[in-house]
């Protein structure tokens, strides 16, 4: 009797429940995915996982999208294709309505599958390689720029400084060797400002690896002396290269500069573990004062810094950016069906952080199909340790220079 | 030849190190006849544990290596304890088993664990000695002499313990024959306690001088872990002089097989390639390794 009394209690209890939670807004979701551990690049990952963040409090303060509150999950795809599989399938399996996010091109690679097959619109925020719109994928979009775009730029700045040797360590990612593949197209068989032809040597390693100092070495020991070090690395590799370089005598010297391409320099852990042997290192960033303040970047690295105590890279930008471009095409579309919100995000025009955002629908060159034409990327110069990127000397484009 | 003797001196740099990994994983397997698997996860420990007391309690960065070891043999033994003790008892049935899934959960937890509480980001331990060293035409990273002479010093403390004291005389019985051991008085649980602690102590002090070198981070342990199980099966399962030798020479392969490969410019893409193609090469030609007797399995 008593077991039947509390099966009774027990059933109005569940009813009363499942009731209120009826009457409660359903949430729109968006996913988002970047690495937030290793083997990832997990300080560009948690970065870009706070911006998103800040972006769906805003806009939730602001009255949510379609009157309904939005929520965000953010899966940890640890820089591992495999992961970023699941990630997207748990996802969808969980609602989402769309995707941003996703730093590393080998995980966005396996993501952009699973966004095509499950119709799953999908905006990627900082991850390079020409292919991930190369597919021209009808649900994948990119804020952050193909390495084409950005690359042959960084070429034409090393023949404009007069390289004759350049060497590279890259990484062997989707955009580790399409960073490689661009340069090689770029400066093998060219010449320099003064006519002199420039060679080009690339070694591939694995993300794995700790000690370059073999090859390194082998740089070193190269007639004539290589001008350049290319560091085509994300994460500690990025910072192992600088520093092995540094404590064999290679880079940083006055015959040698080092170029650590990832993003992984423009973070505080940069000094942490190279300290001074940063110092006159050569980086690329999305953003830098120089290229303009708008009120909308002051604003949100204001933002940003008042909750992380750091300075936001851009990284952190596109993805704040990306997460109001999905809602503003949710919005624009007035559902969330997927065809309708790719039809929105092919017409959209939106104002952000790192400027008016919209998408080509140019197919050829064939990267440029849902690419943001106007994503920018500068080159600048460390010239004292614990350097911010946005006090850092600009080199590239030299127009911009005060 | 200066290319070559840089990049055999880098070589010796780096074998020595998995020396000191490779030597205790050889010495749990000779006395307690069991892999550890969270090996490469007692190496993280040991790194993080040094870099915590250099850079929050100010210790001196080469006291800090030898307080690590002591803490990871510490953690070692609560390891033993709590997890590995109830092997050598009629409770288990199915030994060998339990111990490869006892060590691995282990290790999977403190990888974890140490994300959790340390964060997934790289960082760097302070400097032994800051700068470079020019030996001759070579140019050498002090860390890395500091790392190297540390190293050759704690593996000969080590021999040195089990060849001339009575505590190794005891290791060596258990690893030859527990029961005869038991019967001279050696108390073998014991014995399995300190060659475990010993054991992830050597990892963990691998961990702590390599963390200005090669920077830390929770998951840094996993290749070096895999790197060892390489070297103790190369060298032969159980010896010691067989892990140090097969340490060395994995080193050389590994330096100078990046860049005399056959297309250098692939050389580093296949360096972690190279223990495991000599490992096959080697067992081909020799099953139980350069130095390894018959398998015995655990009682």
């Amino acid at each position: 009797m008593r077991a039947v009394k509390l099966l009774v209690i027990l059933t109005v209890v569940a009813f009363v429940g499942g009731l209120l939670g009826w009457t409660q807004e359903e949430p729109i979701i968006i996913g988002g995915v970047a690495p937030l551990s290793a083997p990832g690049a997990a300080e560009s990952g948690t970065e870009m996982k706070i911006a998103m963040e800040m972006a769906v409090e805003e806009i939730n303060a602001a009255g949510g999208v379609l009157g309904k509150p939005l929520k965000l999950i953010v899966e940890d795809t640890r820089g591992l294709p495999e992961e970023g599989t699941a990630a997207m399938n748990r996802l969808a399996d969980a609602g989402a309505v769309g995707v941003v996010g996703e730093f590393h091109s080998a995980v966005a690679k396996a993501e952009i599958e699973v966004a095509n097959q499950r119709k799953l619109p999908f905006i990627i925020s900082e991850a390079w390689a020409d292919v991930l719109t190369a597919k021209q994928y009808p649900y994948v979009f990119r804020i952050a720029p193909a390495n084409s775009l950005f690359y042959t730029k960084v070429a034409d700045w090393i023949k404009a400084i007069g390289s004759r040797n350049v060497v590279a360590i890259v990484e062997n990612t989707d955009w580790g060797l399409g960073v490689d593949a661009v340069l090689r197209a770029e400066l093998i068989g060219k010449t320099n400002i003064h006519g002199e032809p420039i060679s080009y040597t690339s070694i591939v390693a694995e993300r794995t690896v700790t000690d370059f100092t073999p090859q390194l070495l082998r740089f070193k020991a190269m007639d004539p002396r290589p001008d350049l070090v290319m560091d085509i690395f994300t994460g500690t590799g990025e910072y192992l290269i600088v520093k092995q370089a540094a404590e064999i005598g290679l880079a940083t010297t006055r015959e040698t500069a080092i170029f650590p391409v990832g993003t992984s320099a423009l973070y505080p852990e940069f000094w942490e573990t190279v300290g001074e042997y940063g110092v006159f290192a050569i980086t690329k960033t999305g953003y830098h004062p120089l290229l303009g303040v708008t009120p909308a970047i002051k604003e949100f690295t204001a933002k940003f810094e008042a909750r992380t105590g750091k300075e936001p890279t851009f990284a952190a930008m596109e993805a704040y950016d990306s997460v109001y471009v999905l809602v503003k095409a949710i919005e624009m579309a007035g559902s969330t069906d997927p065809d309708a919100i790719v039809a929105a995000l092919e017409e959209i025009k939106y104002d952000g952080v790192l400027g008016t955002i919209y998408f080509s629908t140019e197919r050829e060159p064939d990267y440029m199909f849902h690419q943001w034409p106007g994503a920018k990327a500068v080159v600048i110069q460390y010239t004292e340790v614990n350097q911010k990127p946005s006090e850092a000397l600009l080199l590239w484009p030299a127009i911009l220079r005060p | 030849m200066e290319f070559f003797a840089a990049q055999a001196l880098n070589g010796l740099v780096i074998g020595l190190l998995y020396a000191l990994m490779a030597v205790g994983l050889s010495l749990i397997f000779s006395v307690l006849k069991l892999v550890n698997f969270a090996h490469g996860e007692c190496y993280m420990m040991g790194a993080f544990v040094s870099y915590y007391l250099a850079t929050l309690f100010g210790v001196n960065p080469i006291l800090s290596v030898f307080l690590a070891m002591i803490a990871v043999f510490l953690l070692g033994a609560v390891i033993h304890q709590l997890f590995l003790k109830p092997i050598y008892t009629e409770r288990v049935e199915r030994k060998d088993e339990y111990a490869i899934l006892i060590t691995f959960g282990l290790g999977i937890f403190l990888q974890n664990l140490a994300m959790s509480i340390f964060g997934p980001w790289t960082k760097r331990s302070p400097d032994f000695l800051p700068g470079t060293t020019l030996l001759g035409f070579l140019t050498v990273d002090n860390n890395r002499l500091v790392v190297s002479a540390a190293a050759v010093l704690i593996v000969t403390a080590l021999l040195i313990v089990i060849g001339k004291t009575f505590v190794g005389k005891a290791l060596r019985a258990v690893s030859q024959d527990r029961d005869a051991a038991a019967i001279v008085g050696v108390n073998s649980q014991r014995m399995n306690l300190l060659a475990f602690g010993i054991g992830v102590a050597l990892a963990g002090g691998a961990g702590a001088l390599i963390g200005p070198i090669f920077l830390i981070s929770p998951v840094m342990g996993i290749l070096p872990g895999i790197k060892s199980f390489v070297i103790i099966v190369l060298g032969g399962m159980g010896s010691i002089k067989g892990a140090i030798i097969g340490s060395l020479l994995l080193g050389q392969i590994e330096s100078l097989g990046s860049v005399f490969f056959l297309d250098p410019t692939r050389g580093l893409a296949y360096k972690n390639a190279f223990g495991v193609l000599l490992l096959a090469i080697v067992l081909l030609l020799r099953p139980t390794g350069l130095f390894g007797e018959r398998h015995v399995r655990m009682e």
